[in-house]
């Protein structure tokens, strides 16, 4: 029976998307539109360049077959070097992690005026990529890999903290409150009442870290800070394409091998 | 039911009161706990009863009244003197409160964990008398063969004896529960009732308390107190209470 049938009509708050309200519809059509009109002019969108360019790219790619195997031991050598890198980096930022995260996770920081600042100290690492950071490093302290870990260290200390922070915010308040009722002083709550709540995630976010740090290692070579992309920077400015191929192919079989190997882990730990 | 027990020193509660903004959740609440007495709290959801638990532990200031748990004044402590004040309040709360990724006998342990040294709580090396202080306290609500149990495979009522040798391991003078069996089914509450009256008989110390299975809380008391709209409306031996008592405090 519909209700009109019963003499009943019930005010219906059904309206189109447009209808609702056609100014403010119009006026956000035309901002998205201006955003993007302006974001293609700065990036000088050129579909005709690309498409003279095309022609190069294939002949490349040309040469680029078969890939260039004679150094396989070398680049090989220089991807387990990368994955080190991020090993270490990543170690180094869990070491800086530890005692920030404590002061920047709300329902645990011994001081509310320490938790602002620190809060601050963090967004500027994540904020700064460790590509930077490692420029800067190969200017203090010289060309390697020793250069690219300092800066994955700094940049991961900040995004390892946040995140363990936000995990720590997310735990249940009362076994904390009850650990704390028993007069515990706060190294005892936290290491005997929040760690093994928190350990199997706290865990998961670095193996996440260190799996994305692999891959921002590959190109850390670019700027001198060692590993694989060393060598790919340096076949691309010999044109040597060949190698290149090698390279990148070596590249996709590690990042994919890591990823699989942390996923998997992590699935085991939660 | 919200229930307290006290040792010796008795718990004094006068004239307290807290608000929320415009709202008057306690309003001039004063009541003794005797030595030895284990005195039940009831009220209808909202009648003020957690309030009152949350001030006496100090997890909320009041904003008037005095507190005593024995010699301490509660409202005026702070830093080292609060906690060792706290460490002598055994609390027992609805939702159990356990570590739930520990077992059994490591949440019963927690209750050590004022008086083990920092470095031990740490190391997860506890002395051998404190770990036999636990597995008894687990052993006296029957908790024992559960001691390697993790906390969250365990049911409600399980996890809330276990809970209750938290509180016996701290070998408190005073034992606060609030809401102790509103989270659990009938037979589960009728069982921890049974132990908290057990322990409030026989150790040295007693229980305080609120529940909605009201029958066995009276049981379980020697004194029955009425909250309603923070107010108290009743005080009376729980031999005494009526039918009348009850549907004053709950009438809506």
């Amino acid at each position: 029976m519909r209700s009109g049938d019963a003499g009943v009509s019930y005010p219906d708050p059904a309206r189109s998307w447009i209808g609702a309200a056609p100014v403010r519809f119009v006026a956000t059509l035309l901002l998205v539109l201006l955003v993007y009109g302006f974001s293609f002019y700065f990036v000088d969108f050129d579909v005709g360049r690309l498409w003279s360019g095309l022609p190069k790219l294939a002949h490349w790619a040309a040469k680029a077959w078969p890939p260039d195997t004679s150094e396989l031991g070398v680049l090989i050598e220089r991807a387990i070097e990368t994955v080190a890198m991020a090993v270490v980096g990543t170690t180094i930022g869990v070491v800086i992690a530890t005692p920030c995260c404590i002061l920047a996770a709300q329902n645990i920081t011994p001081s509310r005026l320490l938790y602002t600042p620190m809060r601050w100290f963090l967004n500027a690492l994540r904020g700064i990529d460790s590509f930077i950071f490692a420029l800067l490093f190969v200017a203090a302290v010289g060309l390697g890999p020793f250069a690219g870990v300092l800066g994955i260290g700094l940049h991961s200390a900040g995004t390892i903290a946040k995140l363990w922070s936000e995990a720590i915010e997310a735990v249940e308040p009362g076994p904390l409150e009850a650990a704390a009722l028993t007069g515990a002083n706060r190294l005892k709550v936290i290491s005997y009442a929040l760690l093994p709540d928190v350990l199997p995630n706290l865990t998961s976010i670095t193996l996440y870290v260190w799996e994305f740090n692999v891959r921002s290692s590959t190109v850390l070579g670019v700027v001198g800070a060692g590993g694989i992309g060393q060598e790919l920077k340096n076949s691309v400015d010999l044109l040597d394409f060949a190698r290149l191929f090698t390279i990148i192919l070596i590249i996709l079989a590690m990042v994919t091998a890591i990823d699989q190997f942390s996923a998997w882990l992590r699935r085991r730990l939660v | 039911m919200t229930a307290m027990f006290a040792t010796d020193p008795a718990i004094r509660i006068i004239g307290l009161s807290k608000r929320f903004g415009d709202r008057i959740v306690l309003d001039d609440v004063s009541f003794e706990v005797a030595a030895g007495e284990v005195v039940a709290i009831l009220g209808a959801s909202g009648a003020g009863k957690t309030t009152l638990f949350r001030c006496v532990t100090r997890l909320a200031q009041s904003d008037g009244g005095q507190i005593f748990l024995g010699e301490h004044a509660i409202r005026t402590l702070g830093g080292r003197q609060l906690s060792t004040a706290r460490s002598e309040i055994g609390l027992i709360f609805q939702q159990f409160n356990l570590i739930r990724r520990l077992n059994a006998l490591d949440n019963v342990l927690v209750g050590r964990l004022g008086e083990v040294a920092t470095w031990r709580v740490m190391l997860r090396r506890f002395p051998h008398p404190d770990r036999q202080l636990a597995l008894a306290a687990l052993d006296r609500v029957g908790m024992l063969p559960y001691a390697l149990q993790r906390a969250d495979r365990l049911s409600g009522g399980q996890q809330q004896r276990v809970a209750i040798a938290r509180a016996l391991a701290q070998q408190s003078r005073f034992v606060l529960a609030d809401e102790p069996v509103a989270s659990l089914d009938p037979e589960s509450a009728k069982s921890v009732l049974s132990i908290l009256r057990d322990i409030a008989r026989t150790h040295d110390c007693r229980p305080r308390q609120s529940a909605p299975g009201r029958v066995c809380a009276i049981q379980f008391a020697d004194r029955v107190i009425g909250l309603r709209a923070g107010r108290m409306i009743a005080d009376r031996a729980a031999a005494a209470f009526a039918e009348a008592d009850h549907r004053m405090i709950f009438a809506t």
